[in-house]
C-alpha cells in the first residue's frame, strides 16, 4: 500500500470500511485446525488497508463456532476482537453471512480463494457478490491503491505474474496465496483477544446430507498412454527404460558450443522472452 | 482440400520397380532387401506382398515370419517423396442433430487448448457417451472459446462444435463479459453440462461466476465424474467428497484422458450479437514484473548460483539478461554473496521452476531434495562426477565464468534480433483453424 | 587542632552519601517484579559464596585472583578499620598498624591492578574503569599516611607541626578526597566500584541459589502466561533481582571474549547487553559505555528508561536473535550474572507479544503448533526412520527399562544415521527399551528458546502426559538439546499430571548411557583404527548439564587419544546450532560453525566426535575439505564387536 491522503477513504468522503472474512484453516500434514493461509492474509492486507486510514475500521469476520480455538491464531496478529456470527456446524454460512453484509454495507470484503476445510469449493466469494451485487476480483494479490473510489489492485497469475486492475468500491476480492504474508500471530494478543459473538438466524445447508465425505484417496498417477498396435509394441513399451535416464554431458566441447547447447534448451523450452 | 490428400498421390519410381523385378540386377539385392521388402506397389498401383522376403532364417536354418509387422526398423525407400512420417487419418466424429449439447469453456492459455483443458474435453465427451447408452440421444461437446485463438487440432481435441467470441471486448480480462456470454450460451442451448477445468489460469473463476449467477452449486476440485455421481476433493484437497453430479463441474486436472481416436468437426456455431456488458472491473493489462521480484518458489526460470561462482557481478548481468529470477546454493548465502530467502533447498526455498540452471553447484542432497519438481535442470559444472551432474538434463563440464560469457553474448545477440515470427505463426494457425473449419462443415454436409 | 576535624568529617560525609545512594540503587531495583528470596540466609550464605563460588571462578585467571583478593580484602579490612580509627577516634597502636597492614595489602593489589590497565586487553571496559587503579593507589596510599602518627611511626601532630605538614595534609586531604568518593560514593552512584555493593547483594539474593556449591541450575525459569505482559518489555518486568544482578557487572569482558556470535561479528556482545540493562533500569544513554561495542554498532545511539520498551531504542532485536544460547558467557561471568535468562525473557516478549520472530521463526512456530515438529512434517511420519527397525513401541509393551527419546532427528536424514547406530549398540548390549513412536513431540527446546513459552509448555504438558502412562526407570535420548529440557525444565510443569515422575526416573544423555553399557562390559569394542581424533562440546551436554567426562571416556575406551581443542569442556565454543538461531539467522561477518572448524583444524584432527545431532548439522555444514564428523554412537558402531547371532536371539 502506499501512504495516500486520499487511500482511507471511500469515495463518498466516509472512511474505508473493511471486512475480512475468516475460516477454520487445516494444516495439510497433520489436519490440525489452524489459522488458514490465505484467510490470514486477507487479514494482513485488510490489515495494512486499516492502518493506512486514520481510523481502524476492520472488522474481521467468522461466521462459525466463537469457541474454536483457531480464531485466536488471527486474533494474535494483532486484533483485539474478532466478530463471529455463532453458527451451527451444518448451518449455511453464506445467508447468514451476505445477511449481515448487507446490513453493515462495507466498502471492500476480503476472503480466501478457497477455504481449507468444509467444501472449499471457492464459492463463498462469488455467492455473495451475486447477493449483493458486487464485483468479485479473484485471486488479488494486493490493493496498490484507493483513489475516488475506485481501487487499483493487482491480480495474481500463474508463475508470479501481475495482472492490474481497477474496480469501484464496493467490491468483493479474494486473496491469493501471492499476497504478502500474514504476520506472525503472537499468543498474548490473542489470548487477550474478545470474541464478539452475534446470535443469528441460520438455515441448515440440507444439500450436503447426501454427501458422503471420507479422507483423500491418492490419485494414481497418469500412465504414459501406449497405443500399440502389436504385442511386440506393446512389450517394448512396457519394459523401455524412461525417457530422461541420464542426461546429456558436454565435457570437451569448447565453450562457446556449450553455451549454445544452452542456449538453445533455454529457447526451446521458451523461458526467453 | 488439406495438405494431407497431395500426400495420398504416388508417386512411382519406375528404376526402382524394375531393379527390384530384375534378380540379377547389381542393386537388387539392395532395393529388394535392404528395402521395402514384405510389400511392394504393383504396377497398377496395388500393394502385393512378396512372400520370399517375408520373415528371415533363424539361428538353426529355419524360416521365421516377422512378426514386428515393418514396426522393426523404418525402412524409407520406395516413395522418394514421400513425407516423413504419415499420420493415419482418425476417423471422423460426426453429429448431424445433436439431441443435448456439453459446453466446456477451456482455458486456452496463450490461444491454445492446454493439457487440462483436453482432459476436460475428454471429460466431456465420457459424459455425452453416458447419456447416449443411457437414452440413445446423441449429443454434442461444445467448446466457447474467448479471444485470440491460436489452436490448430480442435478437431483431434474433440471439439464436436466452436463458438469462438473473438471480437474487442472479449480480449483481455474480461469476466463479466464473458458471464454474459455463457448466459446467453445457457439460454440458447441448455447445456446437459458445463464443464471447466478447474485451474489458475481462469477456468475456476469463470466457473464459479457462472455458477453463482445460475444459482447452481458445483462441485470443484472433480476428479472422478459420471453422470451420476462425482468425487471431487474438498476441505484443501484432504477429502473425498462424493455426491450427486451436478449440472456445472470445475475438473481437476487429470480427470479423465485426453480424445486421441477420433477426429470432430468443429462446426462454427452461428451466433447472433451478445450484447456488451460495461464492466466494473477494467483490465489495465499485464503489469512487467521483475524476475527477482516473483517469489523463488513461483518462479518459472531460476539462475542458481552456488560455491563455485567467482564472478558475481557477472552472474547478476546474465541473470538480469536472461530475465531468469536468482536463486543460490546454502554455502553462497552463508557466504554472503546471496540473501537468505534466494536459497534454494530443503532448508531453503522447494522451487518449482520450469527451468532451472544451476551454475557452480554440485548438488549437496538437501539442494537436490528443493529442486525436485523442476523439469528441466541444466548445469554448468567443473565435476562431472558430482550429483548435480547425474540429474541435469544437460551438463556442461567446464569454466562457469566463460560459458557464462559466451551465454551472456548470445544472449545479446537474441536480443538485438527482432523477432517477428510470432506474427507469422498465429497467422498461419489462423488459416489452418479456418481451413479444418471449413473441412468441419464440409464433412457434416 | 584545626584540621582534626576534617578527615572525621570527610569520611562520615562520604558514609552519608554513600547510604543515601545506596537508598536510591535500592529503589532503582525495587522498580523490579516481585521474586520470593530468601533474605536472611542469603545473606549468611552471601561471604561463603563470594569466597568459594565466585572466587572460583577468578581464580582461572590466577594473575587477577591474587590482585583482587589484595585489592579487595585489603578495602574491606581497611575500611573497616578507618571506620575505627578515623571516623570514631579509636586510639589503638594496634588497630593503627593493623591498618597500616591492610592497607599496604590494598596498595601492593592497587599497583598490580595499575599494572594491568597500562596495557588493558580489549575486552576490558576503559573510560571510569582506567581510574579506579589510581583511586585505589590515591586511597591506600593517603590512608596510609594519614594513619603513620596513629602508629606511632610519626609524631603525633607531624601533620600539622610545620608549613610542610600543612602542605601534606591538603594534598592527602585532596587524595583522601578523591579515594573516598571513588570508594564510597562510587559505590552506591554508579561508579566501578558500584559491583562491590550491587555484587554482594546480588550473591546473597541470587535467582539461582542452586549454582552455590558447585551446583546447576541452567533450565529457564517458566512464564506464568496469564500475565498482563508475557515475557520482558521494559526493564521493570525483569525481577528485582535480575535488575540487581545487571549492576553487579564489572564490565571484565570475560563474557565478551568467549561470546560465538561476538567472534562471529554478529551485532551481540553480552557485556555491552548488560550495560545496556544498567541504562535501561537507571534511564539516560549508553553514551558513557567505555567497552567494545555491539558489533557493527556505534555507541551512544541507545536510549533507555525503567518504563520504555527495551527494544525500541535501546537495544536492536537483532541483538537478542543473535544469541545461540550457549551459556559461555554465564560459565564465565565471575559476578554469575544471568545473560541467557535475560535474553530470553526480552525474546519471550518479542515472540509472545509482539509477534516478530525473525526469518524462519514464526514458520517454525507454527509447525510446532500445528504438527509438534518445527519443519511440519506429518506427525505420523515421526516413525518412518525406523520402519527396518523393528523397536518395541511403548503404547504396546507399556513398561520399559529405558525409553529411547528420538527426538526431531527422527525426521532428518543425516541424524537418523546417528539414530540407528544408538539402536544397534542398544540392540547388541541387550537393553530393554522402547520409543514412544508417533506419541513423542518435539520436546520444545527451539519453542522455548525462540521465546515462544506457551508453545514449549504445551509440548511439555502433553510429553509429560504420555510419559506419565507408562512405567519405566530412564529416558535415553540422542538429543542435548531434548536432554535438557527433560531435565532441567519439564519437572517445573509436571505437577498436577504427573506430580513425582521426575523424582523417579533417570534422564541420561546417550553418551552417558553408552559410557554405562561400555564400563559394565555390555558393548566390546575393538580399539579404533584411524587419524587423531578431537571431541567437541556440546553447550547443551557439558555447560547445561555438566557431562564433559562420559563422552571423553568412551573414547578412551577405545583407546583414542583425544587432541583436546584449546577451547574445549566448559569453555567449549558454541557450533552455532543452538537456541534457534539457525531459524533466526541474523547476519554477521563470519559462520560460528566456521570459526568451530578452525579451532579443530589446529588440533590437525582429521574425525570431530560430536554428541549431538545439531552440533553434526552445523559442523557438516562447513565447506569441504574438512575433518569428518561423527556422532560418538556412529564412531562406537564401527568399532564394535559384534555379538554372535546366537547371543542375540
Amino acid at each position: 500500500m502506499q501512504p495516500d491522503s486520499s487511500t482511507g477513504l471511500n469515495g463518498k468522503g466516509q472512511d474505508l470500511k473493511i471486512v475480512s472474512l475468516i475460516s477454520i484453516g487445516q494444516h495439510p500434514a497433520s489436519g490440525r485446525a489452524r489459522r488458514a493461509e490465505q484467510d490470514g492474509r486477507a487479514v494482513e492486507l485488510g490489515m495494512t488497508l486499516a492502518a493506512s486510514s486514520s481510523t481502524q475500521n476492520l472488522t474481521v469476520l467468522h461466521a462459525g463456532d466463537s469457541q474454536q480455538a483457531a480464531l485466536r491464531s488471527y486474533a494474535g496478529m494483532g486484533l483485539e476482537s474478532v466478530r463471529v456470527l455463532q453458527l451451527r456446524e451444518s448451518a449455511d454460512a453464506v445467508k447468514t453471512l451476505s445477511e449481515y453484509l448487507h446490513k453493515h454495507a462495507p466498502d471492500i470484503i476480503l476472503t480466501g480463494v478457497r477455504a481449507e476445510s468444509g467444501e472449499s469449493s471457492g464459492m463463498m466469494p462469488y455467492l455473495l457478490g451475486e447477493s449483493l451485487g458486487w464485483p468479485v476480483v479473484s485471486r488479488i494479490a494486493d490493493i496498490v491503491s484507493i483513489k475516488e473510489g475506485v481501487a487499483e489492485i493487482l491480480q495474481a497469475l500463474p508463475r508470479g505474474q501481475r495482472r492490474a486492475l481497477t474496480v469501484r468500491l464496493p467490491f468483493i476480492a479474494s486473496v491469493d496465496n501471492a499476497a504478502p504474508e500474514p504476520r506472525q500471530s503472537a499468543f498474548g494478543p490473542a489470548n487477550r483477544a474478545f470474541m464478539e459473538q452475534q446470535q443469528c438466524h441460520s438455515e441448515p445447508d440440507t444439500a450436503r446430507n447426501g454427501w458422503s465425505i471420507v479422507s483423500a484417496r491418492k490419485r494414481p498417477k497418469r500412465l504414459k498412454i501406449v497405443k500399440a498396435k502389436t504385442a511386440a509394441d506393446r512389450f517394448k513399451a512396457a519394459t523401455a527404460k524412461p525417457q530422461g535416464a541420464g542426461g546429456k554431458i558436454m565435457k570437451n566441447q569448447p565453450a562457446a558450443e556449450q553455451a549454445q547447447a544452452i542456449f538453445d534448451l533455454l529457447l526451446e523450452e521458451g523461458v526467453l522472452r | 482440400m488439406s495438405d494431407d490428400h497431395y500426400s495420398e498421390i504416388l508417386r512411382r519410381d519406375p528404376r526402382a520397380e524394375r531393379i527390384a523385378r530384375n534378380r540379377l540386377h547389381a542393386l537388387h539385392v539392395a532395393v529388394s532387401v535392404g528395402g521395402q521388402a514384405t510389400e511392394v506397389r504393383g504396377p497398377s498401383g496395388l500393394l502385393r506382398k512378396n512372400p520370399h522376403t517375408v520373415g528371415f532364417t533363424g539361428p538353426n536354418g529355419i524360416k521365421r515370419i516377422d512378426r514386428l509387422k515393418g514396426n522393426a526398423v523404418a525402412i524409407k525407400n520406395g516413395r522418394r517423396n514421400a513425407p516423413g512420417s504419415q499420420e493415419a487419418l482418425l476417423p471422423l466424429h460426426v453429429i448431424a442433430e445433436p439431441a443435448f449439447t456439453i459446453v466446456v469453456v477451456p482455458d486456452m492459455v496463450g490461444g491454445r487448448l492446454t493439457a487440462h483443458d483436453k482432459d476436460v474435453l475428454g471429460q466431456a465427451h465420457k459424459l455425452a457417451r453416458a447419456i447416449e447408452a443411457d437414452s440413445n440421444e446423441t449429443g454434442v461437446v461444445m467448446v466457447v472459446a474467448f479471444g485470440v485463438c491460436k489452436e490448430e487440432n480442435f478437431d483431434k481435441a474433440g471439439v464436436d462444435r466452436l463458438l469462438l467470441l473473438d471480437s474487442a471486448e472479449y480480449e483481455g480480462y474480461c469476466p463479466e463479459q464473458q458471464i454474459a456470454a455463457l448466459a446467453q450460451v445457457e439460454v440458447r442451448f441448455k447445456p446437459k453440462y458445463w464443464l471447466f477445468p478447474d485451474s489458475v489460469h481462469g477456468g475456476t473463476d469463470l466457473g464459479s461466476r457462472l455458477a453463482a449467477r445460475l444459482g447452481e452449486r458445483p462441485v470443484a476440485q472433480a476428479w472422478q465424474v459420471d453422470t451420476k455421481i462425482s468425487i471431487c476433493r474438498g476441505a484443501g484437497g484432504s477429502v473425498d467428497i462424493t455426491r450427486a453430479t451436478p449440472r456445472l463441474l470445475m475438473l481437476a486436472e487429470e480427470c479423465a484422458n485426453p480424445i486421441d481416436e477420433s477426429r470432430h468437426e468443429v462446426l462454427p456455431v452461428a451466433w447472433e450479437s451478445i450484447p456488451v456488458v460495461s464492466p466494473q472491473l477494467l483490465d489495465k493489462g499485464q503489469v512487467a514484473v521483475d524476475p527477482n521480484a516473483i517469489p523463488l518458489a513461483e518462479a518459472e526460470f531460476i539462475l542458481s548460483a552456488g560455491n563455485g561462482i567467482n564472478n558475481w557481478d557477472q552472474f547478476h548481468t546474465i541473470a538480469a539478461a536472461l530475465g531468469a529470477t536468482e536463486g543460490a546454493s546454502r554455502v553462497a548465502v552463508d557466504d554472503g554473496y546471496m540473501p537468505r530467502f534466494r536459497q534454494v533447498g530443503a532448508s531453503g526455498t522447494w522451487v518449482t521452476a520450469r527451468v532451472y540452471l544451476a551454475v557452480g553447484i554440485s548438488g549437496a542432497i538437501q539442494h537436490m531434495q528443493g529442486i525436485g519438481q523442476c523439469d528441466k535442470v541444466v548445469t554448468i559444472n567443473t565435476d562431472a562426477g558430482c550429483d548435480m551432474v547425474k540429474r541435469a538434463d544437460l551438463s556442461v563440464i567446464g569454466d562457469s565464468e566463460t560459458v557464462l560469457g559466451e551465454l551472456l553474448s548470445l544472449i545479446e545477440m537474441f536480443r538485438q534480433q527482432p523477432h517477428q515470427s510470432q506474427n507469422s505463426v498465429s497467422n498461419s494457425v489462423k488459416n489452418a483453424v479456418e481451413n479444418g473449419a471449413k473441412e468441419g462443415a464440409e464433412n457434416a454436409a | 587542632m584545626v584540621f582534626e576535624w576534617l578527615h572525621p568529617v570527610l569520611i562520615a560525609t562520604a558514609l552519608l552519601l554513600a547510604a543515601i545512594g545506596a537508598v536510591r540503587r535500592v529503589n532503582l531495583w525495587r522498580a523490579g517484579q516481585a521474586e520470593s528470596v530468601d533474605f536472611v540466609a542469603g545473606l549468611i550464605a552471601m561471604p561463603g559464596r563470594y569466597l568459594h563460588d565466585l572466587h572460583d571462578i577468578v581464580e582461572r585467571d590466577k594473575y587477577m585472583s591474587k590482585t583482587h583478593a589484595a585489592t579487595g580484602g585489603g578495602f574491606v579490612l581497611s575500611l573497616a578499620m578507618i571506620v575505627l580509627v578515623h571516623l570514631l577516634g579509636l586510639e589503638s597502636q594496634i588497630l593503627a598498624w593493623a591498618l597500616l597492614v591492610s592497607l599496604t595489602l590494598m596498595f601492593v593489589g592497587a599497583v598490580f591492578v595499575f599494572k594491568r590497565r597500562l596495557n588493558p586487553p580489549s575486552r576490558l571496559s576503559k573510560g571510569p574503569w582506567m581510574r579506579l587503579p589510581k583511586s585505589l593507589l590515591a586511597f591506600s596510599g593517603a590512608f596510609f599516611i594519614l594513619t603513620l602518627p596513629m602508629a606511632g611511626v610519626l609524631p603525633e601532630g607531624f601533620l600539622s607541626s610545620s608549613t610542610g605538614g600543612w602542605i601534606l595534609t591538603a594534598v592527602l586531604t585532596v587524595f583522601i578526597a578523591m579515594g573516598l568518593s571513588e570508594m564510597l560514593l562510587g559505590m552506591t552512584w554508579g561508579g566501578p566500584m558500584k559491583h562491590a555493593f550491587a555484587g554482594a547483594l546480588h550473591l546473597a539474593f541470587h535467582r539461582r541459589p542452586e549454582r552455590f556449591g558447585g551446583g546447576r541450575s541452567t533450565g529457564l525459569k517458566p512464564v506464568a502466561l496469564d500475565q498482563r505482559v508475557l515475557g520482558v518489555q521494559k526493564p521493570e518486568d525483569f525481577k528485582w533481582n535480575q535488575l540487581l544482578g545487571f549492576d553487579a557487572c564489572v564490565q571484565c569482558g570475560k563474557c565478551e571474549a568467549v561470546c560465538p556470535a561476538f567472534a562471529a561479528g554478529q551485532p551481540l556482545n553480552p557485556k555491552k547487553l548488560i550495560q545496556d540493562m544498567v541504562v535501561g533500569m537507571a534511564g539516560g544513554s549508553d553514551a558513557d559505555y567505555a567497552g567494545s561495542p555491539y558489533p557493527g554498532k556505534e555507541i551512544g545511539q541507545a536510549n533507555g528508561g525503567p518504563l520504555l520498551t527495551i527494544t525500541e531504542g535501546l537495544i536492536d532485536p537483532q541483538t537478542l536473535w543473535s544469541c545461540t544460547t550457549c551459556r559461555a558467557c554465564v560459565e564465565e561471568c565471575p559476578m554469575m550474572i544471568e545473560h541467557v535468562d535475560a535474553i530470553v525473557d526480552m525474546r519471550r516478549f518479542l515472540t509472545m507479544e509482539k509477534g516478530s520472530t525473525p526469518n524462519k521463526g514464526a514458520e517454525v512456530l507454527d509447525n510446532l503448533i500445528a504438527t509438534d515438529n518445527p519443519n511440519g512434517h506429518a506427525p505420523n511420519s515421526r516413525t518412518n526412520w525406523a520402519a527396518d527397525q523393528n523397536l518395541p513401541l511403548l503404547s504396546d509393551v507399556k513398561e520399559t527399562d529405558v525409553i529411547f527419546w528420538v527426538s526431531d532427528g527422527a525426521f532428518d536424514m543425516r541424524s537418523q544415521r546417528i539414530l540407528r547406530a544408538f539402536v544397534k549398540l542398544l540392540k547388541a548390549a541387550n537393553v530393554d527399551f522402547a520409543v514412544l513412536g508417533a506419541e513423542e513431540l518435539d520436546s520444545g527446546d527451539v519453542a522455548r528458546r525462540l521465546g515462544d513459552d506457551a508453545t514449549f509448555q504445551s509440548l511439555a504438558k502433553r510429553n509429560i502426559a504420555t510419559l506419565s502412562q507408562y512405567k519405566f526407570k530412564r529416558i535415553v535420548t540422542t538429543d542435548p538439546h531434548a536432554y535438557h529440557c527433560l531435565r532441567n525444565e519439564y519437572a517445573d510443569f509436571a505437577e498436577g499430571i504427573a506430580d513425582d515422575l521426575f523424582d523417579n526416573i533417570e534422564v541420561l544423555h546417550h553418551t552417558t548411557f553408552l559410557n554405562q553399557l561400555v564400563q559394565a562390559g555390555k558393548l566390546k569394542l575393538n580399539p579404533y583404527k584411524g587419524g587423531t581424533v578431537t571431541y567437541h562440546d556440546p553447550c547443551y551436554l557439558g555447560r547445561y548439564n555438566g557431562e564433559y567426562e562420559a563422552p571423553r571416556e568412551l573414547l578412551r575406551s577405545l583407546g583414542i587419544e583425544i587432541a583436546e581443542m584449546e577451547r574445549s569442556g566448559f569453555r567449549s565454543r558454541c557450533c552455532g546450532g543452538g537456541g534457534g538461531a539457525p531459524i533466526t539467522d541474523i547476519p554477521g561477518e563470519r559462520r560460528i560453525a566456521d570459526m568451530r572448524m578452525e579451532d579443530v583444524q589446529t588440533t590437525g584432527a582429521e574425525l570431530i566426535a560430536v554428541g549431538c545431532q545439531q552440533c553434526t548439522a552445523m559442523l557438516e555444514g562447513v565447506v569441504e575439505p574438512r575433518p569428518q564428523v561423527k556422532d560418538i554412537a556412529e564412531i562406537l558402531i564401527e568399532s564394535l564387536v559384534e555379538p554372535l547371532a546366537k547371543e542375540l536371539h
